[in-house]
């Protein structure tokens, strides 16, 4: 695999990795939520619809571009959220999800398109004061075939009520296999209201990333 | 002095005290605002809901009965478990959300 196909497939998958590993990637029952992951080489638009309060169907698209910005690259899928179990501790909560999709890729750079299909597990744990998760998905389309799996863990600065902003610092580390020798870094200032939620950050790489979810 | 008495009896009568009702939930697994917005959008449409309010450090849902109607406590109960948390204790104050909350704020 060439570099900038290297450089590509860290770009989809981080654009993918961004938004899967959050406190929720969906809402309450009967909701909608929105969801942006934007950087210098990725736009990525999600929403899904939660059918219960467990399972969520919706869609994604994914633009890429390569970091010399010759090849691009558009996702569409649709996608399948599942909460496989949860615990309600007194003063914590925990899960474990199943997010997939099933859709199809262009390039610039091939014609036509490739069938792709990127199943993932996230596992979470959460307090009012500290948050951690760990997620993997698989990202098959064709001739790309990427593991990968990310890890995040923050602090909030202080709790607060129930309709105020609470800044948190969340630090994630992602790894690829076959893909990149590299770590990706970023630390991101995140900041959950009731009615949105935000996540600010640069890598090491100093490339500006911004995620949202939105639920109504 | 009898009659003063009966005007200030009669008085009383003529405005009896009407306390409000509530419902209180301890909830378990209420952590993050953003994902708890649910109990508050799905609550707050029943149609004897006339105020409520989510304390997340409390684990605490308070549900306040408009006037004259009654709250339906397996209704909300189920409503706060579809949102995705437990009920883990249900009680029914002669208070109102405000008073709730001020009670709350005040243990801190």
């Amino acid at each position: 695999m060439t570099p900038a196909l290297k450089r590509i497939a860290l770009g989809v998958l981080g654009a993918v990795v961004s938004l899967g590993a959050c406190a929720g990637p969906k809402g309450f029952k009967d909701s909608w939520m929105t969801m942006g992951d934007f950087g210098p080489n990725w736009r990525e638009g999600v929403a899904n619809y939660s059918l219960t309060a467990r399972d969520a169907v919706g869609a994604a698209s994914i633009y890429m571009r390569s970091d010399d910005e010759a090849k691009t690259r558009q996702l569409t899928e649709a996608t399948y959220t599942r909460l496989l179990g949860r615990w309600n501790l007194p003063n914590a909560q925990a899960n474990v999800w199943f997010i997939g999709g099933l859709g199809s890729v262009t390039g610039n750079d091939f014609a036509g398109s490739k069938a792709m299909a990127s199943p993932g597990i996230q596992v979470d744990y959460e307090t009012t004061r500290v948050y951690a998760s760990v997620f993997g998905r698989l990202y098959r389309a064709g001739a790309l075939n990427h593991d990968f799996l990310s890890a995040r863990a923050g602090f909030s600065f202080y709790e607060v009520d129930y309709d105020q902003i609470q800044p948190w610092l969340v630090v994630e580390a992602r790894r690829m296999r076959s893909l990149s020798d590299k770590t990706e870094v970023t630390p991101m200032l995140r900041l959950i209201h009731n009615r949105y939620f935000v996540e600010l950050g640069v890598n090491n790489f100093r490339q500006a990333r911004l995620n949202f979810m939105y639920i109504f | 002095m009898k009659q003063i008495i009966a005007i200030l009896a009669l008085a009383a009568a003529a405005f009896p005290s009407v306390a409000a009702t509530s419902l209180k939930a301890t909830v378990n697994g209420m952590v993050c605002a953003f994902c708890a917005q649910g109990i508050e959008k799905r609550i707050s449409k029943m149609s004897a809901t006339k105020a409520i309010f989510v304390d997340l450090k409390k684990k605490t849902v308070a549900v306040e009965a408009k006037d004259g109607m009654t709250l339906d406590e397996k209704a909300i109960a189920a409503e706060i478990v579809e949102a995705g948390y437990d009920v883990v204790k249900l009680e029914t104050v002669q208070m109102s959300v405000a008073e709730i909350k001020a009670e709350l704020k005040a243990r801190k």
